[in-house]
């Protein structure tokens, strides 16, 4: 092996921590707000079905480097002072619980309306019916579309090396300049498709595990 | 970034420097214009040859389809930008952007396609065949308008990524709108009025896209079905 792929490695791998631990910061973060934005899109209320509405709109809307630009250099203005991973996951999760919320609704409105009906009918509160009777129900339905959106969520945290967060994407780039700087060839060709490798080794097996079980609902 | 004490929201500084956001939109435009046109043809095309189970051609089709669907785009427009050059491929950063936006949009698109085409129930290209027309023809004129149709909706939906995913040239430091606008930031430190302003701006488009989506999907319906 030559001398340069070991200390690359070991820097790539540095930078896959962070890139593991903001994907499961940001998948945890959009599904607990993305169920509860996505419950309130289906209350009666006018005003709070509204500014879920918004919210979703307007996050799913942006593009997501939009949103981590605004959090990482509009924050501190008000004096709210954040580092690049706390703003690498307020942007993912403001994006990721939005979508989350989305397919939340298309789930809970695919339980047929008999049924919370009936619920109600026996007496069951809005949250007890949510609870034991829509979510139950829309979460098989939900269920490959949400591995879909943790697939994009885990794809999408490489956009935290545009704000300058060490991840795996960032740390191949710093490796190509460093080995650019020090005379040789880049090596961008193995070190860029290492990257690739390892998003696509984490993301296949997801795709289709969301495939297979779409499959199996019909 | 230091933070700025006392800063003052000044909107109008917005209106000095609409010059060269509108140069930078055209880019943005230029480049999801390709993207997307090239997205939709391909990803009808190869979603056909997915369908049609074409032997060899489907199995290519199936690996670029898994291969950009399961990278980052980032990471994508990454290796086309940097790393093609030391194959001895060297692109330019209007050429990466359309290029990398129509790949991955493509990739989507086959199989937004490809489930379309295959949702339509298997009786009307049964019968199609029974009166004689070739698979082909069965193809182009049962499957298609059919299968193109409940495809719709997730095509538009990749396509209006397409046009924000555009955004991610920024890395790559190509003067579309993001790029120009983080540029001037980087001069002026009048964050919050450019990413607002920008911000705006895209929002208004993908809320446009949308409208224009619903329009076309309504305007193909097929009256008295779903």
């Amino acid at each position: 092996m030559p001398p340069w792929v070991g200390p690359v490695a070991d820097y790539l791998a540095g930078g896959l921590r962070e890139t593991v631990l903001l994907a499961l910061v940001c998948i945890a973060a959009s599904l607990l707000a993305g169920v509860l934005i996505g419950a309130a899109l289906t209350v009666p209320s006018r005003p709070l079905r509204g500014a879920a509405r918004a919210y979703v709109e307007v996050w799913r809307g942006l593009p997501i480097i939009i949103t981590l630009y605004f959090i990482f250099f509009v924050l501190p203005i008000i004096g709210i002072r954040v580092d690049t991973f706390t703003a690498a996951a307020v942007g993912l999760s403001l994006w990721g619980s939005a979508n989350t919320a989305e397919v939340v609704r298309g789930a809970l409105r695919s339980v047929p309306r008999g049924q919370d009906e009936a619920a109600a009918a026996l007496g069951f509160s809005w949250t007890g019916r949510m609870r034991y009777v829509l979510l139950p129900q829309a979460t098989r339905r939900a269920l490959p579309p949400l591995i879909g959106l943790v697939v994009n969520l885990t794809q999408q945290t490489s956009l935290a090396a545009v704000i300058g967060l060490l991840d795996i994407l960032e740390a191949s780039q710093r490796s190509i300049e460093r080995l650019t700087l020090s005379g040789g060839s880049s090596h961008a060709v193995p070190i860029l498709g290492a990257v690739l490798a390892v998003f696509f080794t984490i993301c296949l097996p997801l795709t289709m595990l969301s495939r297979w079980y779409e499959r199996r609902l019909r | 970034m230091p933070a700025v004490s006392g800063y003052h929201f000044d909107p109008v500084f917005v209106v000095h420097h609409l010059g060269d956001l509108g140069s930078g939109l055209l880019r943005t435009l230029a480049i999801s214009a390709i993207g997307m046109a090239g997205a939709l043809l391909a990803g009808a095309l190869l979603g056909a040859i997915s369908a049609l189970r074409i032997p060899v051609a489907r199995q290519l089709v199936t690996v670029y389809v898994e291969v950009f669907r399961n990278t980052p785009l980032l990471v994508q427009i990454f290796f086309l930008y940097f790393a093609l050059p030391e194959a001895g491929l060297q692109l330019g950063g209007f050429t990466v952007g359309w290029l990398s936006l129509l790949l991955w949009g493509g990739a989507y698109n086959a199989e937004n396609f490809r489930a379309g085409f295959e949702a339509v129930e298997g009786g009307y290209v049964e019968a199609c065949r029974a009166l004689g027309f070739a698979r082909l023809s069965a193809f182009r004129h049962v499957t298609l308008p059919l299968g193109g149709r409940i495809a719709l909706p997730s095509v538009a939906n990749t396509l209006i990524s397409v046009f924000k995913n555009s955004s991610f040239m920024v890395a790559i430091s190509y003067p579309e709108l993001t790029e120009t606008a983080v540029n001037i930031v980087a001069v002026t430190f009048r964050v919050f009025e450019m990413f607002l302003a920008i911000g705006v701006i895209y929002l208004g488009l993908v809320w446009l896209m949308s409208l224009g989506a619903g329009a076309v999907e309504r305007r193909f319906a097929i009256p008295g079905g779903h």
